[in-house]
């Protein structure tokens, strides 16, 4: 359980980061490395060159604004749980995060770090895509944004490429008005999700006006729910919970089995998380 | 300090328990290894070295961290703390924490104990000192003896906060 022989080098800046990426024959970032180094423990992973960006000094911080919140590429995951700025604009950051690994891995493991991992059982890559979040990237022709919902293409798969470093991930304000909520059903807390949901929900008059739903751990990439979303629209407490539950599970057609949960579970479990994300939503929103 | 071009091995210097240690260590030398292996504190168990049963953690720069999902190039500059300063070598007593796992024979092997008490150590008990704050506090690690019923009582005694939960 010890990574292989690398190189390693230490950049200052991003564009430092970006050439030594694009020198090496197979170049990796590392951030926090909580997701890396385990991954190079087990060499699960092929590393040439690890391009430390720890101690590059033009990122952005958080950066919270009525508009939304920026978080730079070495903050860490315990930096934002702890940002009141960042929880009371974005909400879905601090209840995400409640859920990601333990104390111990969010001191090190940094947002934009999980966001370009792409694990597809964790809870900031579909965050980002219910949330509307753009990802920041730059590269040896500069700086690009992708939009979340075309950032994510399947298991450990981003629109990014080699020579490319996630520089910052913007999530917009929550709506006003809004319930966000994250809620998984794992093994363990702090395990990754047997199956999870991140909902967006804007309520009125008793009812949900409109929801942002993602799964995660259910199928590749997180995407948004469809039909979940069409069936939310409307419903409110009275309404049957079947037909969120029917939308729900014609969204997740492409879950798998593993060793812990089939495919079916998967499936009935993101319907149950989504009728209960619609009731705490309509039960919270009336109040506030 | 910049690093540019790619290298194999670094020159690090860190504080161990507050004793000041220069080397130069592979850069693949995780810092668990780091400090069992070349500053020769083994108070720190190797356990899973994948980041999941937190024998390992230590405290860097205040924050509890899992020692083999980090680097020692990672850890230059910073300060550590391991079990070992809890009560050093010459202490004629326990750290009151040490000692309330003792008193509610919160361990039996000891093996995961090392990082609890570092875990415990790092963070401020006024945030945690709730029962179900503890057992939140205390997920992040595994002991596969006790049930956790002791080691919940244990920090509960020391933080002065309800024992029963």
């Amino acid at each position: 359980m010890k990574p292989a022989p690398f190189d390693y080098c230490r950049p200052a800046t991003v564009v430092e980061a970006v050439e030594a990426l694009g020198s090496a024959e197979s170049g990796r970032v590392l951030a926090g490395g909580q997701s890396l180094i385990p991954a190079m423990n087990f060499r699960l992973t092929d590393v040439s060159l690890l391009v430390d960006i720890g101690h590059v000094t033009d990122l952005p911080g958080v950066d919270t604004e009525v508009a939304g919140v920026t978080v730079g590429a070495t903050a860490t995951q315990s930096r934002v749980l702890n940002d009141d700025d960042a929880a009371r604009v974005v909400p879905g950051l601090r209840a995400a995060l409640r859920h990601v690994g333990h104390l111990q891995i969010r001191n090190r493991g940094t947002v934009c770090g999980s966001i370009a991992h792409a694990d597809p059982a964790a809870e900031l890559p579909a965050l980002a895509v219910a949330a509307g979040a753009v990802i920041g990237i730059t590269g040896p022709d500069g700086h690009r944004t992708v939009a979340a919902s075309d950032f994510f293409l399947g298991p450990f798969w981003t629109a990014l490429s080699d020579a490319e470093v996630v520089t910052e991930v913007h999530f917009p304000a929550a709506p006003v008005g809004s319930v966000t909520s994250v809620d998984e059903i794992s093994r363990r807390a702090g395990d990754f999700a047997v199956a999870g949901l991140v909902a967006v929900i804007e309520v009125g008059d008793g009812a949900v006006r409109s929801a942002r739903l993602v799964g995660f751990g259910v199928g590749g990439a997180p995407a948004r729910l469809a039909s979940a979303e069409a069936a939310m629209a409307g419903w409110a407490p009275d309404h049957p919970d079947r037909r969120l539950m029917e939308a729900a599970v014609e969204d997740t057609a492409d879950a798998f089995d593993d060793i812990h949960a089939t495919a079916w579970y998967r499936r009935e479990a993101v319907a149950t998380l989504l009728v209960r994300a619609a009731r705490r939503a309509l039960a919270n929103g009336e109040t506030s | 300090m910049t690093i540019l071009e790619p290298v194999s091995e670094v020159d690090v210097e860190v504080t161990v328990n507050g004793r000041s240690h220069r080397h130069r260590v592979a850069a693949r030398l995780l810092l668990s290894d780091y400090i069992r292996d070349t500053v020769g504190l083994t108070g720190t168990h190797l356990g899973c070295e994948h980041g999941y049963c937190g024998a390992c953690t230590v405290i860097v720069d205040g924050d509890a961290v899992r020692s083999c999902l980090m680097l020692t190039v990672q850890a230059d500059g910073a300060e550590i703390r391991t079990v070992e300063d809890l009560a050093p070598e010459g202490a004629s007593s326990l750290s009151p924490m040490q000692q309330s796992f003792h008193d509610n024979h919160a361990l039996q092997c000891g093996f995961c104990t090392a990082g609890i008490l570092m875990t415990l150590e790092s963070v401020d008990p006024t945030d945690w000192s709730e029962p179900e704050r503890i057992i939140e506090l205390l997920s992040g690690n595994l002991c596969r003896c006790t049930g956790y019923q002791n080691i919940v009582a244990a920090v509960a005694q020391a933080w002065n906060s309800e024992g029963d939960v």
